[in-house]
């Protein structure tokens, strides 16, 4: 079976979409299809890719709106989850092009440095101590420590694709999760001040990026455990975090979320207020009442011993 | 006959009542029994998660304990509430230690979770179960177009919301055919519609609420339909403003599943609470 690439081209300002007819290999990754392109068809079409192991993270783009390890990913398993002989492949999403399907990671690296991507170790440790740490602690973080930073994950980021300039890519919180979580770190707060200032709470929760990570890493839920990390260390002056309060306090107090006083507990009074035309639109069709009360959950009792023991328990 | 313990959640008894309203009579109407969990609370929402991840999962593994006493699988009605209650039991389900640290929690409020009760969502159900509308479509939706719109939270993190392959996924398109009506395909179906980050990055939450409307708008489609009730009032609720984010000049209608249910077979559009809907309603015949 012959399958077609509709390979997304760019050559300095030049942007074209130009189609390959592959033979189908059993067996046969989107890489092998590329070199084999390369190599008997067009020798100008241009990627990246080292291991052929999926440990470099070299060869990510993107097939059929999904970032994929080019090196990883079967053609055949692609052609039977699009039922299509016909495939479009792409540089990865909100990624700058270099050319065809290279991206450029500087402005990336570049970006990254606003967390103070590196580990300062405690005053205790030293070069004859050496740096210990609990399994129990090693855990805390381990994961994170298997990011390839082949950059699958930003490019479906819903968040990142509107605007990524109030925000930081998913590989970086997952390094600053990394670095937060580490109990040899010596100021988890500096790292997480920082991340909290470049946009920790504006993520739309969306999950591509755990969806798309080729090592199985959940960046979204490294961003929900440097929320977490806000409540515990203390650095919860914000919209983002009043928010999540709000919907916690709500279970203890209710034990349901209650929509009309949303707004005021994440955003204050002021801004609330703003939104009275909003509200008056939601009241007119009977959407939102204002007077109408949430009930308390009968075992509210039960419902608030849980959170508490559950804070204890940590 | 087929038999759930409800998660309604709490959105359902609020601004999109109408959702619950609808779904309960297709409910009765297509013979699914749904007995709702008693003293059920929030799910956490995905935020208040970020507060307390080990305290949202006692709370939720109480929401599923509840069920499991009353022996019946839980179906949900909205994406986040499914997401949050299977990704609990996923940790607790693969977890010892975690389950064991749990239910030492719950027990000192009386409860014990199991792990006994599957958690599933409307559309798989109706997916899974096509002949339940056999004989039902009174009036089917000749020549409607609609754009089906998942929502990310029955679609990811695939590993949890495994129902389907969440990189190209069927079960909407299927019930809307099933209901005589054309679905569409547009650029937006499986991208998000910011609702949970409306407080934090409102102006990038209404230009993608704005963006999924206008592209369902500019594919042909009447009306959009969606499994969760988030992603309903968002699109509904702020399409004026995400319309203006983007520029886009077509109001349409956004429907909750249950109520273009409803319609096919023969529900009025207000049995189905359409208006209390905010975009579009009198495009809905």
């Amino acid at each position: 079976m012959a399958i077609t690439l509709n390979i997304h081209r760019t050559v300095a300002d030049k942007k074209w979409v130009q189609e390959y007819k592959v033979e189908l290999k059993k067996g046969m990754t989107i890489l092998e299809a590329l070199n084999e392109i390369k190599a008997m068809q067009d020798p100008t079409l241009s990627f990246t890719a080292s291991c052929r192991s999926s440990i470099c993270g070299a060869c990510a783009v993107r097939v059929n709106g999904n970032a994929e390890l080019a090196c990883e990913v079967l053609v055949e398993d692609l052609v039977k989850r699009y039922k299509s002989e016909t495939l479009t492949v792409e540089p990865l999403g909100n990624f700058k092009v270099l050319r065809d399907l290279i991206v450029d990671w500087d402005p990336k690296f570049d970006r990254m440095k606003k967390i103070k991507p590196s580990l300062h170790p405690k005053k205790e440790f030293s070069p004859e101590k050496g740096c210990k740490q609990s399994i129990a602690d090693f855990k805390k973080y381990d994961e994170y420590a298997g990011c390839i930073l082949c950059g699958a994950c930003v490019s479906e980021c819903n968040k990142s694709t509107v605007d990524e300039k109030d925000f930081l890519d998913p590989f970086t919180f997952v390094k600053a999760a990394k670095l937060v979580l580490d109990s040899r770190s010596r100021d988890p707060k500096e790292h997480l001040q920082a991340v909290i200032d470049a946009g920790l709470w504006k993520c739309m929760k969306c999950q591509e990026c755990t969806a798309n990570c080729p090592k199985g890493l959940k960046p979204a839920e490294a961003i929900e455990k440097l929320h977490e990390a806000t409540f515990k260390l203390g650095l919860t002056s914000s919209v983002g975090a009043n928010h999540a309060k709000a919907l916690y306090d709500d279970i203890y107090n209710t034990g349901r979320l209650d929509e009309s006083k949303l707004s005021i507990q994440s955003e204050g009074l002021v801004a609330a207020a703003l939104r009275a035309p909003f509200a008056m639109r939601l009241m007119k069709t009977g959407k939102l009442d204002p007077f109408e009360k949430v009930p308390v959950n009968p075992e509210i009792n039960k419902i608030r011993d849980i959170l508490k023991n559950a804070k204890e328990a940590e | 006959m087929m038999k759930y313990a409800l998660f309604p959640g709490c959105v359902l008894e609020g601004a999109a009542k109408e959702a619950y309203m609808a779904t309960k009579k297709v409910a009765v109407a297509l013979g699914i029994e749904l007995v709702e969990i008693p003293n059920w609370t929030c799910c956490g929402a995905s935020h208040a998660q970020g507060v307390d991840e080990l305290a949202l999962i006692a709370i939720n593994a109480r929401n599923m304990a509840i069920a499991e006493g009353m022996g019946l699988p839980i179906m949900t009605v909205c994406n986040t509430c499914t997401l949050e209650l299977r990704q609990a039991k996923a940790k607790l389900d693969s977890d010892k230690n975690l389950k064991a640290k749990v239910n030492e929690i719950l027990a000192k409020s009386g409860y014990e979770y199991k792990g006994t009760s599957e958690i599933t969502h409307l559309l798989w159900v109706l997916a899974s179960n096509p002949n339940v509308f056999e004989g039902k479509i009174t009036k089917p939706l000749k020549g409607v177009k609609v754009a089906g719109y998942y929502g990310c939270h029955l679609l990811r993190p695939p590993k949890v919301m495994n129902y389907e392959d969440g990189k190209n996924p069927e079960s909407l398109e299927k019930i809307i055919s099933i209901l005589g009506a054309t679905p569409v395909e547009f650029d937006f179906k499986l991208k998000c519609c910011g609702f949970h980050a409306f407080f934090t990055a409102e102006r990038d939450v209404m230009t993608v609420t704005g963006e999924a409307v206008d592209s369902a708008a500019k594919a042909g489609a009447d009306m959009m339909v969606t499994p969760c009730p988030l992603c309903q009032m968002q699109l509904d609720m702020y399409q004026p403003e995400g319309r203006a984010a983007v520029k886009s000049k077509v109001e349409i209608p956004v429907l909750h599943l249950p109520q273009l249910i409803g319609l096919a077979m023969g529900m009025s559009k207000e049995d189905m609470g359409i208006n209390r809907h905010i975009s579009a309603v009198e495009k809905i015949k």
